[in-house]
């Protein structure tokens, strides 16, 4: 079931989603979530996906404070109200 | 009390801390790998807090925007042209007599990290780029060292302790009554370092000098943990902070290394810091130009640049031309002209130097990795 989640939108990310800090989408899984933003945005995805169905390696996903990776990755459910958030390494100091 | 730690009162009367602590911190060495804005916030208070000896690298010299942020660097240091390692050490000297300063005015990568690490207690973070953070990466869980990363650009920073897993997996923080408080190291974190030209950089994209000291304090205040031995207390999540929106946040990633199957310290095999991955820079004989060649950096059929987002970054420093092969950016840097040419491959030339860690200074800014 579809569910009302919000994703935060990285520094380096935003001017490719309109410059949205964080974007509210209804989706059932993390793979729908992102694919949402993806479909209206497609040079976000070109920087967040590897292949059509893996992120690129140096940007990390959230839920909440859980790493995609050691959940369900892509497959992962979502929850009413969960955050996800779009984590690039910082490389800057 | 003996008189020589009257000054430190009031940091021992903290609990875990105390006369032993001070004492573990004055008979500490630290390296301190960068010395910018990260770097002069974490020297600054690690030297105040009394540790015993730091050996502070950095291959650059002050430049006067640097002043907005970077703590222990004055605008007479900029008129004389003093390289910021040096800089640092003089500052510091003034600020506690106890404590040693080793200045080490250099590129700091694959063929020094290891020698320079040799018989420290920890190192800390001040880098501008990502590839050198997974070189001292790979040496600190070679050599089981904990290395404390921070990192920040715009308004946005994160910081992570790194308690290597070890090969013989009897460090004091591997070995506590309570369990071991190992964690993931930063490959395990972060598998790839982003390509060249992927994320914004403090020269292109600005900083908040609150931002990054923000970032710089809590890598100190885990510092200083480490350095009295309060494991327990290392914070085991990576930290991240936007200033600007006011969010605070904690991942949880010590999954990362019992599930992960991490290069580094998972099969010990140490890519960055055998010069496997990388950068290497040649120096072009007589045309005043250095040659920077990337390795893939993790990633399958190396980088890619994006020239449109680069140009337009770079147009903010000097005249951009640009075609489909590559991009030639004007840039002058410290009043010093460079030609810049970026090729598809992630190749660079830097003209206007013979010098590989001026070529590698003004990448990491300009371009960025």
């Amino acid at each position: 079931m579809a569910e009302s989640v919000t994703v935060r939108i990285p520094t380096a990310l935003r001017p490719q989603v309109g410059d949205n800090e964080a974007i509210e989408v209804e989706a059932s899984t993390v793979g729908e979530a992102l694919g949402d933003i993806r479909a209206q945005y497609p040079e976000f995805g070109e920087r967040l996906y590897k292949s059509d169905t893996e992120l690129n390696r140096f940007i990390n996903v959230y839920l909440n404070d859980e790493d995609i990776r050691f959940l369900e990755n892509l497959d992962t459910k979502l929850s009413k109200g969960d955050e996800l958030s779009i984590v690039p390494a910082i490389a800057g100091g | 009390m003996s008189q020589n730690l009257d000054r430190y009162h009031r940091q021992m009367l903290l609990p875990g801390f105390g006369e032993e602590g001070q004492r573990r911190l004055l008979g500490s060495k630290v390296l301190v790998v960068g010395c910018g804005a990260l770097g002069t916030v974490v020297a600054n208070l690690l030297a105040r807090a009394g540790v015993g000896h730091l050996v502070i690298v950095d291959r650059d010299f002050i430049e006067m925007t640097n002043l907005q942020r970077q703590v222990l660097f004055e605008e007479a240091d900029v008129e004389q042209a003093i390289p910021k390692a040096e800089a640092a050490r003089r500052k510091i000297g003034q600020i506690n007599r106890d404590v040693k300063v080793t200045a080490v005015v250099d590129d700091l990568n694959h063929t020094n990290i290891e020698s320079l690490a040799e018989g420290c207690d920890l190192i800390v973070d001040g880098l501008d780029n990502f590839e050198t953070r997974f070189v001292v990466n790979d040496a600190a869980v070679k050599m089981g060292i904990p290395y404390v990363y921070g990192g920040a650009v715009g308004t946005v920073g994160m910081q992570f302790s790194v308690l290597p897993h070890t090969l013989g997996g009897d460090a004091a923080w591997e070995t506590l009554e309570g369990g071991s408080q190992a964690t993931p190291c930063l490959r395990c974190i972060f598998e790839q370092a982003p390509p060249p030209g992927m994320n914004p950089t403090c020269d292109t994209a600005g900083v908040l000098g609150p931002t990054v000291s923000i970032v710089a304090s809590y890598e100190a205040n885990e510092a200083l943990k480490i350095l009295t031995g309060n494991w327990e207390a290392v914070s085991p999540t990576l930290l991240h902070v936007d200033t600007w929106h006011n969010v605070v946040k904690q991942f949880k990633v010590a999954r990362a290394y019992d599930i992960g199957e991490c290069t580094c310290c998972k099969k010990r095999d140490f890519e960055f810091l055998g010069g496997k991955l990388g950068s290497s820079t040649t120096t072009l004989c007589g045309r005043n130009a250095v040659q920077l060649q990337h390795k893939a950096n993790g990633a399958e059929g190396g980088p890619k640049l994006d020239f449109d987002e680069i140009a337009q970054r770079l147009e903010k420093h000097g005249s951009v031309t640009a075609n489909k092969f590559m991009i030639r950016a004007d840039i002058t840097d410290n009043g010093e002209a460079y030609e810049l040419t970026l090729f598809t491959d992630g190749r660079a030339i830097v003209k206007g130097t013979k010098h590989a860690n001026i070529a590698r200074s003004i990448y990491a800014k300009y371009v960025g990795a």
